[in-house]
């Protein structure tokens, strides 16, 4: 009796001693036991599915692979908000709420430790993609360097779906709280897709897809990841100060503690929402004028990549020898024509206007911006070309100009070899504009080049009919 | 003596097993906690209408189809869960119903799913329509019953929100395989047909062999 006695009194001190490597301890239990182990690899599978198979559809643009990762995060934060509900409803759903209440732990470190192993697994998974994701692109890039506040944003949208998941299985401990967590943070998420009728819902990860080029012409702000990291931890903190708030979670100073720090993180939430208030959407960027560097928001020096008269931006590097093959029997089949470009410059997508692209400068130069995906873009972009220079900005803004205008401009794609010369706009044609379309491409080059020479400002002007094309 | 003591007690018998099967049936509903899946599937086709009102969701496109899949997948893992149930070996040992109570049970929320995603989308333009509820609820739903026989009632949660991770993909890439039913047009045969057979084999299995009983998380 003596002996066991004194062995306790040896013990208590030691432990009381060393509270952080109780709570270290604690957090290596949760990290065994907690069930996102098993879930591991299924949600592996499903990050590799998307966002990871999505953003590697893109062009291997640092800044452009991130914003598409964030922006398919709404199952992985849903998942991860059902999956941290699961384990915020444990104590009640094994009916061991009494039992460990009774432990030394005070009840807040113990709701801590089982959310923060929870958050650690999908940080891990979490982590992995990124690393996949960033390596191959690595890879692949040909200018510039990994981005990481778009990374932090995703880490803290999960961590936050987790910790809110969490706090509403733990005050909700119902098996419909899961799906119903779930279904909440979704929403949430969904709704910064659609942030072009609400400012508020930039504060969402999931802005939407940015232009292929963001970062590369222009610094890209870090002004709204910063409002969106800012936001999120104060959400995310307030979520763990709550856990501290019932009263099975530990004394009153305790719980006090809790509160504060919920009041904190409410704080800071708010402070972020207010900020986005005076949010403006640049072509560049978000701009918020508390936060925002004007310094750097000039372009971006670079040497273009040129193969003969297509030059590109190094970060494109990959597509140059693919728009070398689409522009040159474009280009050369209009050389020498009044007004043809004689050469093809990429350009920053918030310089080229709603078309994409334009003709400009004497000589004259087509310009043109890449879209976002590598989806058929060589097509459209020579397409685009001949519109431009036969119809110019309001034909190609429409349906190809007027119907002379669309033959010819069908015509001469044929006689270039192009694939698919019968594109979108062109196919809606009407059998006479076709039939006028196959008559100009059967023409010999000098022939149609001959009357292109006179007829040009007068088809441009738009006073040449369709029965006057050759 | 037996003939006059039993000619009365015979319709008495016979109300009895009448009342004892309708609370057989309410006593089988609490235990899967139907009343409160009917309150949450109720808030969901509330939020859905809020959603469709004040333009929460994406406007265009086959994005705009990721709204109403958020809702039906979410509502059919509602579904999974209700599958749960707290007695395990002795109610199957005792319940010779339950086979039918499982099926009427699954058969009933999944109406009641559709009708109040239905209804919460009524006079609004739901990109899809009643059709595509039909046909998403019905197919998550299957999904999620078939997990539930895998892997537990409880957790059978899983199976339609891993669907979402897919469904998401399909819609914002227009795939065109039928099994990715969110993403196919309503009057879409062979996705009807993927999810009717997801759903048929779900609520069988189900119905048959119950939720799977899980000792732990």
């Amino acid at each position: 009796m003596t002996t066991a006695s004194i062995s306790l009194r040896a013990r208590v001190p030691r432990v009381r001693a060393r509270p952080l490597a109780a709570a270290g301890r604690l957090l290596r239990l949760e990290l065994r036991r907690n069930p996102m182990v098993w879930l591991l690899l299924p949600l592996g599978a499903l990050m590799g599915f998307s966002p990871y198979q999505v953003s590697m559809e893109y062009a291997p643009v640092w800044n452009l692979r991130a914003s598409v990762m964030l922006d398919h995060f709404l199952p992985l934060v849903a998942f991860g908000a059902g999956a941290a509900a699961w384990m915020g409803s444990r104590e009640a759903r094994r009916r061991t709420t009494d039992m460990v209440t009774t432990t030394p732990r005070p009840g807040w470190a113990r709701k801590l430790a089982t959310c923060a192993a929870t958050t650690c697994w999908m940080l891990v998974a979490y982590a992995c993609l990124v690393a996949l994701l960033y390596g191959v692109t690595a890879r692949q890039a040909t200018w510039g360097g990994p981005v990481w506040w778009p990374v932090a944003v995703g880490g803290a949208s999960l961590a936050v779906s987790c910790a809110l998941g969490f706090a509403a299985g733990m005050f909700i401990p119902s098996r419909f709280t899961v799906p119903l967590a779930a279904l909440a943070v979704g929403m949430a998420a969904l709704m910064g897709v659609s942030h072009s009728t609400n400012p508020y819902a930039l504060l969402s990860g999931a802005d939407g897809i940015p232009p292929s080029d963001i970062g590369v012409f222009y610094r890209n702000p870090p002004d709204l990841a910063v409002i969106q990291l800012m936001f999120l931890i104060g959400l995310g903190i307030a979520a763990a100060g709550a856990l501290g708030l019932p009263a099975s979670s530990g004394g009153p100073w305790l719980r006090r503690s809790a509160a504060a720090v919920t009041v904190v993180g409410l704080a800071a939430a708010g402070t972020a929402v207010g900020l986005t208030g005076t949010a403006s959407v640049r072509p560049t960027g978000v701009v918020i004028p508390a936060l925002h560097d004007a310094a750097g928001d000039g372009p971006i020096g670079y040497t273009p990549a040129c193969s003969g008269v297509v030059c590109i931006h190094p970060a494109f590097r990959a597509y140059l020898a693919d728009l070398v093959t689409a522009f040159d029997p474009v280009l050369s089949e209009v050389a020498g024509l009044p007004g043809a470009p004689a050469r093809a410059d990429q350009i920053a997508s918030s310089d080229a206007g709603d078309v994409g692209a334009l003709i400009s400068g004497s000589p004259a130069v087509f310009r043109f911006a890449l879209p976002a995906t590598s989806h058929s873009f060589i097509g459209d972009l020579d397409t685009t070309l001949v519109t431009l220079f036969i119809g110019g900005q309001p034909a190609a803004k429409g349906n190809g100009g007027t119907p002379a205008q669309q033959a010819v401009e069908s015509g001469l794609l044929t006689a270039a070899g192009v694939q698919g010369a019968d594109s979108a706009a062109l196919s809606q044609a009407s059998p006479a504009i076709s039939h006028a379309a196959a008559r100009f491409a059967a023409l010999s080059r000098v022939a149609r080049r001959t009357w292109l020479a006179t007829y040009l400002p007068a088809l441009r002007a738009g006073h040449i009919t369709l029965v006057e094309v050759p | 003596m037996t003939i006059a003591t039993g000619a009365p007690a015979l319709p008495r018998a016979g109300l009895t097993r009448q009342a004892a099967g309708l609370r057989l049936v309410w006593l089988h509903l609490l235990s899967r906690r139907v009343p409160v899946a009917l309150i949450a599937l109720a808030v969901c086709g509330a939020v859905l209408r809020a959603a469709l009102v004040w333009h929460w969701g994406p406007g265009s496109g086959n994005a705009a189809l990721q709204l109403p899949a958020l809702f039906e997948i979410g509502t059919a893992a509602v579904i999974a869960v209700t599958t749960y149930s707290p007695f395990g070996e002795p109610e199957r040992a005792t319940g010779r119903w339950l086979p039918w109570l499982r099926l009427g049970t699954a058969l009933g929320l999944t109406a009641a799913a559709i009708g109040l995603l239905g209804a919460g989308a009524a006079g609004e333009s739901l990109p899809g329509g009643i059709l595509a509820i039909v046909r998403n609820v019905a197919g998550a739903a299957g999904i999620g019953l078939l997990l539930a026989a895998v892997i537990g009632g409880a957790l059978a949660w899983i199976g339609p929100m891993a669907y979402l991770v897919i469904a998401e993909v399909a819609l914002l890439q227009a795939w065109t395989s039928p099994w990715t039913w969110p993403a196919r047009p309503p009057h879409d045969r062979g996705a009807a047909i993927c999810a009717a057979l997801v759903f048929a084999a779900g609520i069988t299995i189900t119905a048959v062999r119950g939720a799977r009983d899980s000792a732990g998380d």
